[in-house]
């Protein structure tokens, strides 16, 4: 698959402390990649370098198998930590600016404002927009001259619930077109809901990468109950490698390769009938907390 | 070219502040270098109670060619209020932070400053425009003759005056990026003279032939005041050539330098 960004050795530091530190990633054509992090680990710093807006310290990094250059940047639709527009220009004004400045179309602006659904507001200056309307007409400034790449830093960031939903749904949208999208957060559950890929970023070293999916893989946790003592039952299986007592439930981790239907099959052949049973998925937020315990 | 100039003025041209400010600018200069007759008038009606008797006709401030110079001395001094706007747009862009968004957006940021020099560029020709064409008008009216001859005589004047507002505001543009806040850039700049004179009149008595090549001072003397010679004083009544070759090197060297910092700093 083509590369739509590589980026080598990336790295800047502002005076003595080191925001990014030799990153190399590389994001391809399609993905949808999550950036996890804390917050101050150097994921605006990183998308700022992208863009051009920080100087980096060293490294290089391309867009398209090419230098970057303002020019490559127009293909690029991105909001980098909050919606930036003028406050006295009206929503449809500020982006007919940025329609200028990306060389898109004046249809173009219709169409985005439709998406975001502020065509209603499109004439009330920018000041009198709620944060979600904000964070809405950043997407759609983002999105105007057909952009090959999007993309959102904390999209989501103080929006209420439902906001959250919404953007999501865009995001979602977006991404269904085929774009490649790359979105900067912290809020794990969204990565998950949304990312096809992630990397995670600790104090601005990159100490994961890999599919969304691997996330999934690995060993299996069941959650099992049953009627009386049954951990010396579950000790006996072959393909437990763990048996913890938690919440009332036995939590039982199992050795690779060995499924929850295997443990029922046993516990049914030891004339244990298992009252519950539930494959317990491992979450984004688990193994991003094991990541970074791991990288200490 | 023309494209980044229509983006800056996109920014400008739906803010009523700009309108207020060059509208206040325009007004002034127009009605202040218009109405210097009227002064005169006033003066001498002040000065007849105390029994002077002066003859305003005999002073030929709007007569072809001294009005050309008359004029274009004191419109020089309006070029501060059209500074202030300079400060306001670009500062604007630093407070907003839409400086970042127009390079994310796919600005580069040589084109970001060019687009604010093109203003600067158009905001110092119509300038220039105006005051000629209102030196023209009460050149017309108070001139006892027309001579063609006078008409065309002086010209350089407007040259001059269009460097002269041009240097000042690219030196606003500069403050204005160095400093990124609207209030500190002006106070800066309203002090720049002052503390330029101050610097001159201590390096006057050991290094005198420094003096002409400092910012301010190259600026205002593209310009030298006219008014001495109604009172019979040899004056400089032309554009002295060293003058303009300094106020240029001066006006390159300030956007310049805003090339540079907008360069290398991170926005």
């Amino acid at each position: 698959m083509k590369a739509v960004l590589q980026i080598e050795n990336l790295t800047k530091n502002f005076g003595r402390l080191c925001a990014v530190n030799k990153m190399n990633l590389k994001v391809e054509a399609g993905q949808v990649f999550g950036m996890l992090g804390p917050n101050g680990s150097g994921k605006t710093t990183t998308l700022g370098m992208l863009m051009s807006v920080i100087n980096p310290s060293s490294g290089s990094f391309k867009w398209f198998g090419e230098e970057a250059t303002h020019e490559t940047r127009k293909k690029i639709g991105a909001v980098l930590e909050h919606p930036i527009f003028y406050p006295y220009l009206t929503g449809q004004k500020n982006l007919e600016l940025t329609a200028m400045i990306k060389g898109a179309t004046k249809d173009q602006i219709a169409e985005v404002l439709q998406l975001v659904e502020l065509t209603d507001r499109r004439n009330d200056k920018y000041k009198t927009y709620s944060l979600g309307m904000k964070q809405r007409l950043a997407i759609a400034s983002a999105l105007l001259n057909d952009p090959l790449v999007l993309i959102l830093d904390e999209p989501t960031n103080g929006l209420d619930p439902m906001g959250i939903a919404e953007i999501r749904e865009l995001i979602k949208k977006i991404a269904s077109d085929g774009r490649t999208i790359i979105l900067a957060s912290h809020l794990l559950d969204e990565v998950q809901k949304v990312c096809t890929h992630f990397a995670v970023l600790k104090k601005g070293n990159m100490v994961y990468s890999g599919p969304v999916e691997d996330v999934n893989n690995g060993s299996e946790t069941v959650e099992v109950n049953a009627e009386g003592d049954i951990s010396e039952v579950l000790s006996a299986f072959d393909g437990v490698s763990a048996v913890n007592r938690e919440n009332g439930f036995y939590e039982v981790k199992l050795k690779d390769g060995i499924k929850s239907k295997d443990l029922n099959k046993f516990l049914f052949e030891q004339g244990v009938t298992a009252s519950h049973l539930v494959t317990k998925k491992r979450s984004l937020e688990k193994q991003f907390l094991e990541i970074l315990a791991e990288s200490k | 070219m023309l494209h980044l100039l229509q983006i800056d003025l996109k920014k400008l041209t739906s803010y009523r502040t700009f309108w207020v400010v060059c509208g206040l600018y325009f007004f002034t200069l127009g009605t202040t270098t218009a109405s210097g007759m009227e002064f005169l008038k006033w003066l001498v009606s002040m000065g007849a109670s105390f029994g002077a008797e002066i003859n305003i006709t005999r002073i030929p401030f709007y007569h072809f060619p001294d009005v050309w110079q008359n004029i274009t001395f004191v419109s020089g001094f309006f070029k501060a209020i059209l500074s202030f706007m300079v400060v306001i747009s670009i500062t604007n862009e630093f407070s907003y932070r839409t400086v970042r968004q127009n390079v994310i957006d796919g600005l580069s940021r040589s084109q970001f400053l060019i687009s604010k020099v093109l203003t600067n560029v158009l905001l110092s020709a119509m300038s220039t425009i105006m005051v000629f064409v209102i030196a023209l008008i009460t050149g017309m009216i108070y001139s006892p003759s027309i001579i063609m001859g006078d008409v065309l005589t002086d010209l350089e004047f407007f040259l001059a005056y269009f460097l002269e507002v041009f240097a000042f505001l690219s030196f606003a543009l500069l403050l204005g990026i160095l400093i990124q806040r609207s209030g500190l850039t002006i106070v800066i700049l309203v002090l720049s003279r002052l503390i330029e004179a101050i610097i001159m009149a201590n390096i006057d008595d050991y290094v005198p032939w420094m003096i002409p090549y400092l910012p301010m001072e190259s600026i205002s003397n593209l310009v030298p005041m006219p008014f001495p010679r109604y009172v019979f004083q040899e004056i400089q009544d032309y554009v002295s050539i060293s003058s303009v070759l300094i106020a240029g090197a001066w006006t390159f060297v300030f956007n310049y330098l805003a090339y540079l910092k907008l360069k290398k700093s991170d926005i």
